[in-house]
């Protein structure tokens, strides 16, 4: 078996005491797409941070191509690079923010070239744009800029922060598009937050869920955060916004999180009746997306207010002809969720 | 008030007729400040990146003393370094004293506080995001440092005009250190002085004039180089 990119084993990074990452076991393959999904301060950040050599973790073991990066960090960040969540531009010309990375591995030889093929990746004239000033750059030009300015690199490993958050949808597109090139040209490993989840679980093979700094699922994973009371027959349960319940068969205090895999969920067309599942949910699909990992459909469902994902055979979706808008039940035991903290 | 508007239109003669005297203290003058202003540029820059980029024990007494030297009177400037480079000084031997070097001196004094506290404040408040941004690039620390300091040029440089305008506008430390010997080492500053003493008010509104227009295209080029900063 091929060493992995990227191993991370028992890592904790901590920010004074707060801890902000807690990975148990996390492996990046070569090559490959890894998607990082997770709320606000989950340790998406920090993880991406930690794989960029720009923090290092305060303790377990971390490995980068089978071996400690410790003091061999300023080589390896030349083959691995981050674009962060707000890109800074360099005070210079577009070509000169391009060209800065080449210039301080000394590749100056065919930098014009370089700086033209990547404005093009990111769907930017270079004509038009390489003797621009930083400051003449819209929003979605800019982070195409910053982008461009990895892309030059052509590196091993592409790390990106919500690249398309702050973007308009044509400057989303493009920079979707570069990357796939990366990818197809040189084999780059990206690794991306993002909170597009349609286009994230289209193009990665592999998704992680983080919660709270720890991984939550290695896919998309279904949080019931907070809320739970004791329920009176033993278990606890959730009251969801518009009434409906959310049971358990244990319960792990008020604020305890449960998790539910989508493969643990079931959806039906009519309202079930003598089961021995004890969570029915009423709601509506908003959302169907292929994933790309697995070759299945996730379907999002809304259920009180609360978003469930459900991972289903392309047959499955066919027989029950599910779209988003149609009214659907779904079911799962409340033996299936597990706690998280 | 008739004096004052004839003294006007006599200055505005003096300075069309290339009236020698004045214009030997117009040279002297820029001679002199931009000595100073390039030798305050060249040991305050590095000694501000370092203030403001690096992390040392005293950093904040260093921070505190700079700070305090930027108050520090034209006059007390004069006075040191007229003990320092006076025949009895320890710099005596240079023969520095009434010479437009020893005004540069003295000047330098004066401006190199405000080059080193301004470079280190420009440094310090360079975007959080600007390190991570070029160590994502690849920069090894030298490569970090001198791109920091290239990013922060605009704003190292507006502290380089403000020490001009402070050293351009000096009068103590010309007159102790220079001795406003006509011909020599008579600046504009010391001649507006010495003109008005003797009551000659074109000559010294003429060399007013100089002077305000050195201001003005001080504080243009302050803006232009504010705005490049905020952008």
């Amino acid at each position: 078996m091929s060493t992995p990119l990227y191993e991370l084993r028992k890592i904790q990074r901590f920010y004074g005491s707060r801890k902000a990452l807690d990975v148990e076991h996390l492996k990046i393959k070569a090559q490959r797409v890894v998607g990082l999904v997770g709320p606000n301060g989950s340790g998406k950040s920090t993880l991406l941070r930690i794989l960029a050599f720009l923090e290092s973790p305060d303790q377990g073991t971390f490995l980068y191509r089978g071996g400690s990066p410790l003091s061999r960090e300023e080589e390896y960040r030349k083959e691995v690079t981050l674009l962060l969540q707000e890109p800074y531009l360099l005070k210079r010309s577009v070509k000169e923010n391009i060209a800065y990375g080449l210039r301080f591995r000394g590749e100056i030889g065919d930098l014009n070239l370089r700086v033209r093929e990547a404005l093009q990746m990111v769907g930017l004239e270079p004509e038009n744009f390489m003797r621009r000033a930083w400051y003449q750059l819209s929003g979605g030009e800019a982070q195409r800029v910053a982008l461009a300015s990895r892309l030059v690199l052509r590196p091993r490993v592409l790390l990106l922060d919500e690249p398309t958050a702050s973007v308009d949808l044509a400057s989303a597109a493009k920079i979707k598009a570069a990357l796939g090139e990366a990818r197809k040209n040189w084999g780059t490993t990206l690794v991306v937050v993002s909170h597009d989840l349609q286009w994230l679980y289209e193009v990665a093979d592999d998704v992680v869920s983080l919660y709270n700094g720890r991984i939550a699922s290695f896919g998309p994973e279904n949080l019931f955060a907070g809320g739970w009371k004791a329920a009176p027959l033993g278990g606890a349960e959730l009251f969801l916004e518009d009434g409906q319940r959310v049971m358990v068969s244990e319960f792990c205090g008020e604020d305890g999180v449960a998790s539910l895999s989508p493969d643990n969920i079931l959806l039906a067309e009519e309202e079930p009746s003598g089961l021995s599942v004890r969570n029915a949910l009423r709601g509506r699909i908003s959302q169907m997306l292929y994933e790309n990992g697995s070759g299945r459909v996730l379907v999002r469902v809304v259920a009180g207010g609360h978003p469930l994902t459900a991972r289903l055979t392309a047959e499955a979706v066919r027989d029950l002809a599910l779209h988003p808008g149609k009214d659907i039940w779904v079911l799962f035991k409340a033996s299936s969720l597990r706690w998280l903290a | 008030m008739d004096y004052i508007l004839q003294g006007f239109v006599q200055a505005l003669g003096y300075l069309f007729s290339g009236n020698e005297e004045l214009w030997s203290a117009i040279i002297t003058t820029l001679k002199v400040s931009s000595l100073s202003i390039a030798l305050s540029l060249l040991i305050g820059v590095p000694l501000g990146f370092v203030l403001g980029h690096a992390d040392f024990p005293g950093r904040k007494v260093c921070r505190t003393l700079v700070d305090t030297l930027l108050a520090l009177p034209t006059v007390v400037v004069g006075l040191l370094v007229y003990a320092f480079i006076s025949r009895r000084g320890p710099l005596g031997e240079l023969g520095l004293l009434f010479t437009l070097p020893g005004i540069a001196l003295g000047q330098m004094v004066l401006a190199l506080p405000i080059v080193i506290a301004l470079t280190a404040s420009a440094v310090e408040s360079l975007d959080a995001r600007l390190s991570m941004t070029l160590l994502t690039l690849g920069a090894k620390k030298g490569q970090l440092a001198r791109a920091s300091l290239m990013e922060s040029r605009y704003a190292v440089l507006m502290a380089g005009v403000t020490a001009y305008g402070r050293v351009i506008s000096e009068v103590g430390i010309s007159m102790m250190i220079g001795g406003n010997i006509k011909w020599h080492t008579r600046t504009i500053t010391t001649a507006i002085a010495l003109e008005t003493g003797k009551g000659q008010f074109a000559e010294g509104i003429a060399l007013g004039l100089v002077l305000l227009t050195i201001a003005f295209l001080v504080n243009g080029s302050l803006s232009l180089l504010r705005r490049r900063v905020q952008a």
